[in-house]
């Protein structure tokens, strides 16, 4: 029972999170927090992905220690065991860049809507639109 | 309102938890993430890039393409705001 909520309970930590997110983006009235929600599921997502990379075993960053020796090749064989997993970083880094991007039209949107309403309150937003 | 948000908001996260029932523990070093494609990378990473960090070799060679593209992501979403910011000209 213990090993299960060890091996489980950093999934549990990204739900609640994302859950936080979720109720912010559809509970919230203000546009501005259903954004900054937006932002808290995007990293949520984020960090569940960076999580499995890792690996127990005395698994270092995936940076190859020695790569140039001196005769410009590997002396040593390299374990794939003793590095983390590459892939979901990289995925990651292209996930940051969408998330800024989104971020940053969201952004715009509720900027141009302030402009024209003069409000951020979402029921005021569509009191006016009726 | 504010308690339906609420129940959909628990519910979603309790399917989601029981989700997580089939998923590998953490840190596992034979997970299907870790198992399938990532040791061919982390072996073959060096040799045939010549670039001690996977993650920029993945990034940068493996990937050249996607990472290629991502500037055009940039430069729509930059596009999006300006035409969105910018206002009419008062003649």
């Amino acid at each position: 029972m213990l090993d299960f909520i060890i091996g489980k309970y950093n999934y549990w930590i990204y739900i609640i999170l994302m859950m936080i997110g979720f109720y912010a983006m559809i509970g919230k009235k203000n546009l501005v927090k259903k954004i900054i929600g937006m932002n808290i599921f995007q990293t949520a997502i984020i960090l569940f992905y960076i999580s499995t990379a890792y690996k127990k075993g005395g698994a270092t960053l995936p940076i190859i220690v020695h790569a140039h020796g001196h005769s410009g090749h590997t002396s040593h064989a390299i374990e794939a065991s003793s590095y983390i997993n590459p892939l979901p970083h990289v995925l990651m880094l292209t996930a940051i860049v969408v998330m800024v991007a989104t971020l940053g039209v969201a952004l715009a949107i509720v900027l141009k809507i302030y402009r024209r309403y003069n409000t951020l309150e979402e029921d005021e937003i569509l009191k006016a639109i009726k | 309102m504010k308690v339906v948000n609420l129940l959909v908001v628990i519910i979603t996260g309790m399917v989601l938890a029981y989700g997580t029932m089939d998923m590998p523990d953490w840190g596992d070093p034979n997970s299907p993430a870790n198992s399938h494609v990532s040791p061919q990378y982390i072996s073959d990473a060096v040799e045939k890039t010549a670039t001690p960090n996977i993650v920029t070799a993945v990034l940068a060679d493996y990937r050249g393409y996607d990472t290629l593209g991502e500037p055009a992501v940039i430069f729509s979403a930059g596009m999006a705001c300006i035409f969105l910011l910018r206002r009419k000209r008062k003649k």
